[in-house]
């Protein structure tokens, strides 16, 4: 009996402990909703984890007396795809707070229209979202300005379109000093930050003296651009500024090369571009091509000492170089909800706003601070002020860091070819 | 002249992407909402056997074909056998069965921008002013000797003669002791190795990802829809039609308007001749 009693009593005992153990271990859950099989999507989805398991493996994150780990679940948004409706998106996100009670929402969604469209949900049910891949409208950021009561829970952590413009600008500059390249044709994907970016950046282009030829918007799954390619042609055109994110822009990018098209292919987002594997793919075609990568640390350079080190331990986790937007900020935006939530000592989300606000923390793309009224993470051209961005062109089959100056790797180049006459 | 040359290169692209489509539907009347999927299928199939296995281009697109080919033939045996004839559910299951394919090719991995085919040649040529990539021009001729083989095909061989015969009418040809099931069997695996050919011509202009299977089930549907269903010189008129259509928006309207075309040419043709320029609907016609 006194037996029976003692084996009762152990087991009672241990299980308690471990009830304990397991509430004082209950993971931080991270929501990602993310369209996985595009590039913007699966570079996000792998620097959120790379940037967990080291969270995790030095012991998780501190709420007051107890540590935390991080656990990360991923619904697949499909936001990127031409015909998905947004509402697939909307839903990915309401799963993920309501079933599989996500603490908070980090990534995406990624397309900005989805986005924009996701801000009253996760307003709704207060839960705390840093996108960090894709969404680069900034209309993102101005509706939390406008609004701020109503959508305060969001936060951007890499660039936007009217930063990314400013890069592209200076970029053109610097073309234009060093070849006399003036002459400029926007080539946009029928999307809403492109639109509205290639428009913006075609004023913009005029006011410094650019010769603005023409903008072409063409539609998601545009398989043949043999005719916008002549119209740049025959416009005269000696610079390219690409705005797409579909896979088919590397079409673009063999005709531009196959037909000798005497404009410098310049993508401010061009996803085909961005990756590692885009030399192979494209036979060494695209040589010279430049493409905004958005933030340091999607293309090798030394930023600052976390540069690299993301750069390796990513390399070394997936096999594959950061292979374009998202995969940087992503990993930065796990850091940086730690510092929030350890600083705010508690998970409720107007605290964990609060720290976010006040965050002020050097990262793989330099110092990161979040606008306080917009939420925007602050730019600059220099790591030690703000979040840098990257400018890559492709030289003898590697991805050089050509912009800004303060992280070059090398300078900007043009194939032969467009020097003869 | 830069329209017409890049307007014929279009409209044979065309042409070879829906004529798979047309060949299976015309003989066997099975709409086979599979095909853009097989026509992504030759593509990873024959990337797998050139990357991974290091085999010959030549040797891995044949490979390729053929396994493309049989796996046509094994939808047809294991599944559209069944359900022949019920045209809904023809539709609901080849397009299940695409669906399955290309979402397959995602679970596989097969994401990203970096699945490429070689370019036949990366010659450029200049023509009349114009400048054409070389593998254009290449897509151009062989697909017009592939049209040349599948009218010889069909004239000039007794299986091609019995296939036309099914495509004529299908009670009659069985009284003449021709296996419907066969030919629609044969015509299922002809019709996704012609896919398949599209795939190997069209594919190495850009890259191998699973979304072009969506993509290029629309496309064959507007070319066989506008050319009318079961008509192969139908649909080639259409794939011209579509094709200039295509390239005269693009250069008049803006380049964002090229994928509405083929949309816009399906309703017009469904409210204006509702069986297609060269259909032989003419029940349906007659009813509307």
């Amino acid at each position: 009996m006194k037996k029976a009693l003692f084996l009762v009593c152990v087991v009672v005992l241990t299980l308690g402990f471990w009830m304990e153990l397991a509430q004082a271990q209950k993971p931080i859950v991270l929501g990602c909703p993310l369209p996985t099989a595009f590039l913007y999507g699966w570079t996000a989805e792998k620097g959120i984890k790379l940037a967990v398991e080291e969270i995790n493996a030095k012991g998780g994150v501190k709420i007051g007396n107890e540590t935390r780990p991080f656990s990360v679940e991923v619904i697949d948004t499909r936001d990127l795809e031409p015909g998905v409706p947004v509402s697939e998106a909307l839903m990915a996100v309401e799963k993920l707070i309501l079933e599989k009670k996500a603490d908070f929402i980090l990534g995406g969604p990624v397309r900005s229209e989805a986005a924009l469209a996701a801000m009253p949900l996760v307003s709704k049910y207060k839960k705390v979202s840093i996108v960090s891949s894709g969404c680069l409208s900034p209309k993102y950021h101005e509706t939390v300005a406008q609004e701020y009561d109503k959508y305060k829970y969001c936060f951007r952590i890499h660039g936007e379109a009217k930063q990314l413009v400013k890069e592209i600008l200076m970029g053109f500059q610097e073309l234009k000093d060093k070849y006399g390249l003036d002459k400029v044709f926007v080539l946009v994907q029928d999307v809403a930050h492109a639109r509205a970016s290639g428009e913006i950046i075609s004023k913009l282009a005029k006011e410094k003296g650019f010769d603005v030829k023409g903008m072409e918007v063409f539609p998601t799954g545009t398989a043949d651009f043999s005719m916008g390619l002549m119209a740049v042609k025959k416009s005269g055109a000696q610079i390219m500024n690409i705005w797409m994110d579909m896979p088919e822009s590397a079409i673009l990018l063999r005709q531009w090369y196959d037909l000798k098209i005497k404009a410098l292919p310049f993508g401010s987002t061009l996803a085909a571009a961005e990756q590692p594997g885009f030399w192979k793919a494209t036979e060494g075609k695209g040589e010279f091509t430049l493409c905004n990568v958005v933030n340091a640390g999607n293309a090798p350079s030394e930023a600052t000492p976390w540069t690299m080190q993301f750069y390796n331990a990513y390399t070394k986790k997936y096999g594959i170089e950061p292979e374009g937007l998202g995969a940087s900020s992503s990993y930065m935006a796990v850091y940086v909800l730690k510092d929030a939530i350890e600083r705010a000592g508690t998970l409720d989300p107007d605290k964990v706003v609060e720290a976010l606000e006040k965050v002020d923390m050097e990262g793989v793309y330099g110092r990161l601070r979040f606008d306080p009224k917009s939420h925007q993470v602050i730019p600059a051209f220099d790591p030690k002020e703000g979040a840098v961005g990257s400018i890559l062109q492709w030289q003898a089959g590697k991805r050089v860091v050509v912009f800004p100056k303060s992280i070059a790797k090398g300078e900007f180049l043009i194939p032969q070819w467009m020097k003869e006459k | 002249m830069d329209v017409v040359i890049y307007g014929v290169i279009n409209s044979i692209s065309l042409a070879l992407v829906a004529l798979g489509f047309a060949l299976v539907y015309g003989i066997s009347r099975l709409p086979n909402f599979a095909h853009g999927a097989l026509y992504v299928t030759t593509g990873f199939v024959t990337w797998s056997f050139l990357k991974t296995l290091g085999l010959n281009y030549v040797v891995s697109a044949i490979a390729a074909l053929i396994i493309t080919g049989i796996i046509g033939a094994a939808i047809y045996r294991a599944v559209l056998i069944r359900i022949r004839g019920m045209s809904i559910s023809e539709i609901v299951a080849s397009y299940a069965i695409g669906l399955a394919i290309l979402e397959g090719f995602r679970y596989w991995g097969f994401k990203g921008m970096t699945y490429t085919l070689p370019t036949f040649t990366k010659r450029t040529f200049i023509i009349l002013d114009v400048p054409v990539d070389g593998h254009r021009l290449l897509v151009v001729v062989l697909g017009v000797v592939v049209m040349l083989l599948l009218w010889a095909f069909t004239h000039y061989t007794r299986i091609g003669l019995a296939l036309r015969g099914m495509a004529q009418d299908e009670r009659a040809a069985m009284m003449l002791g021709i296996d419907s099931d066969l030919m629609a069997l044969l015509a299922m695996g002809l019709g996704s190795a012609l896919a398949g050919i599209a795939a190997l011509f069209l594919l190495p202009l850009g890259n191998i990802v699973v979304e072009k299977g969506y993509d290029v089930l629309i496309q064959a549907l507007a070319v066989c829809i506008v050319g009318g269903l079961g008509s192969w010189a139908g649909a080639i008129m259409a794939a011209f039609l579509i094709g200039f259509a295509q390239i005269l928006s693009t250069v008049y309207l803006g380049a964002k308007f090229q994928m509405v075309v083929s949309l816009i040419a399906i309703l017009a043709v469904l409210i204006l001749k509702p069986s297609g320029l060269f259909g032989r609907q003419k029940e349906l016609e007659e009813r509307v």
